[in-house]
């Protein structure tokens, strides 16, 4: 899922400054109180994770709390002192090297499941919005598969392909692709029969209304999409570690699950929430690359 | 040249059937400026669309420089200009104004020197990398135009194209329409519910009648051309022909009030 974002869209003017002023002063002094605001906004961010990690640290070392209560027990919480000496000792410590497989485990089948999840879906989408009768047959079909709660059928996938990569990329397109095909084809169905009519007025060949029109609509329609697609294949992914596979950061919970051991667990859920976070926006930039053409775009969908 | 030979269009539906068009004959010459007027839901742009080929008619027959217009398949030669807006957004405005030229494989060369000139005439000089979002309604409106007018159209349709415009743009864009219109002299036929704007324009003025519509009136603007767009309202000939055209336009809209009022 795309971060909802809280931030207020735009502040209102603040007060003007005394008259007698050049406008390089106000220019200035505008972009300085602007610049406070966001210092200000920062700091109190900051403090909150500073806060949040300190009663977690603090609590989980006093026993009046740990004894008496399991979300301030280490052996359940772990506490933030211990997850960085464990990331230490997995990348650079005494386990160097022990986190890399792992995490290349899972975004590589991340990002292969977004890959196959993308083409097809796009494909499928393009087909179904220009074919209509392709469309009326299908949809109870689509309709019924997207309904099932998809994620009863990871066991399944695991069962069918194994414990390897197959599985987690096969579950990351069964989850991902639903979602770029029916944007690729809401895209496809949106197209106004005027723009058509209009490059035929042009001399456009059917082939090149495709070529010209149609797929770089569905393009605009996909990248809409890609910031939730990447985020969803990340979650199908994981699913398939946790089911069955010997490779990932899911798999890295799973073994951290069954050793009780929480430690493991919050250095494996911290790279794991670094991971989407990083891909999440990473995709987001992407997207507004890619819609430079059109800011009303993005926002309308 | 365009003829419409006894066409009728009706639109069949369940609940009921809607005679669009009557039975309309008309012929317009070569080079004429022809605005069709009406009430709404007269039928006037689906005129348009049965010339353009977009449509089927149910009766008679339209025809572009004395072939029949096969539906499905776009005259030769023809342009047509909406009143959505249809530049294509992820393109900037010179790829917007190539594509025609693009869809006819025109070498490289020959769509830059076409695009400059096009971009001169339309007054878009230094807006040729711009994306159709950064420009204003008036300007996207002189893209599509100009989209049109690169494949060297000798007929140009133009349906209600100024229609969701404010007057000032719209007045700066009619007194180009001329411009373009006396230089290149296409036939032109414009579909508007505005008569102001006929009037300001056109040569010509077929007015409609309510569905099934038929012509009311065939008249001849006589305002001598070339005329200044912004000065004509104030003419007295302009009043009289204004005048004419909405004795008639006027009983009809009355009318259609009362029918609606009786509904």
């Amino acid at each position: 899922m795309t971060l909802p974002s809280l931030e207020p869209v735009a502040r209102p003017a603040s007060p003007a400054p005394a008259e007698g002023t050049s406008r390089q002063e106000r220019l200035a002094a505008t972009t300085r109180r602007q610049r406070m605001t966001r210092l200000r906004l920062l700091a109190w961010q900051v403090a909150l994770v500073v806060l949040f990690l300190a009663i977690w640290e603090i609590g989980t070392r006093l026993s009046i709390l740990s004894k008496n209560a399991n979300i301030f027990d280490p052996f359940f919480v772990s506490r933030p002192s211990q997850i960085v000496s464990r990331l230490y000792d997995w990348t650079v410590g005494v386990k160097a090297g022990y986190l890399w497989p792992h995490l290349w485990a899972t975004l590589g089948a991340t990002m292969v499941g977004l890959v196959v999840a993308v083409v097809t879906g796009f494909f499928v989408g393009l087909l179904f919005s220009q074919k209509r009768e392709l469309a009326i047959v299908f949809n109870p079909f689509i309709v019924a598969l997207n309904s099932l709660p998809r994620i009863a059928f990871v066991p399944l996938i695991t069962m069918i392909f194994g414990l390897g990569l197959a599985s987690k990329v096969v579950t990351a397109w069964f989850i991902v692709f639903f979602l770029v095909f029916f944007n690729t084809f809401k895209g496809g169905m949106a197209i106004e029969k005027e723009l058509l009519d209009f490059c035929r007025t042009l001399g456009a060949s059917e082939r090149q209304l495709t070529l010209t029109v149609r797929i770089p609509n569905a393009m605009a329609w996909i990248f809409t999409a890609l910031p939730n697609a990447v985020s969803f294949s990340l979650i199908g992914v994981v699913i398939s570690e946790f089911v069955g596979s010997t490779t990932g950061m899911g798999y890295l919970i799973i073994v951290s699950l069954a050793t009780l051991n929480a430690g493991d667990m919050f250095a494996s859920l911290t790279v794991l929430s670094l991971v989407g976070v990083t891909l999440v926006s990473l995709f987001q930039m992407l997207e507004r690359r890619l819609l430079k053409w059109s800011p009303e775009f993005r926002e309308q969908n | 040249m365009i003829r419409l030979d006894r066409i009728e269009k009706t639109y069949f539906a369940r609940e009921r059937d809607v005679h669009a068009i009557g039975n309309i004959t008309a012929t317009i010459a070569a080079g004429e400026f022809v605005a069709i007027v009406g009430p709404s839901g007269c039928g006037k742009s689906t005129l348009l669309h049965l010339l353009a080929g977009f449509d089927v008619p149910t009766g008679g027959e339209a025809l572009v420089d004395g072939r029949r217009v096969v539906p499905g398949t776009v005259p030769k030669g023809l342009g047509y200009i909406f009143q959505k807006d249809t530049v294509l957004p992820w393109k900037r405005v010179r790829e917007n104004i190539a594509l025609g030229l693009t869809y006819r494989n025109v070498g490289r060369a020959a769509i830059d020197k076409k695009v400059a000139e096009l971009l001169k005439l339309g007054n878009l000089e230094g807006f040729g990398d711009a994306y159709p979002h950064q420009l204003s309604g008036g300007m996207r409106r002189r893209v599509a135009l100009l989209m049109t007018l690169a494949c060297d159209p000798q007929i140009l349709l133009l349906d209600e194209p100024f229609g969701a415009l404010d007057t000032h743009t719209r007045t700066l864009l009619h007194r180009e329409l001329i411009g373009i219109w006396r230089q290149m002299r296409q036939t032109v036929v414009l579909v508007t519910h505005d008569l102001d704007e006929a009037v300001t324009l056109s040569d010509r003025i077929i007015v409609l009648s309510r569905p099934p519509s038929r012509i009311l009136l065939d008249h001849r603007v006589d305002i001598p051309q070339p005329r200044d767009v912004f000065s004509v309202r104030d003419t007295p000939v302009f009043t009289e022909n204004f005048r004419t055209i909405w004795r008639v336009l006027g009983e009809e809209f009355r009318e259609g009030t009362a029918v609606e009022a009786a509904a």
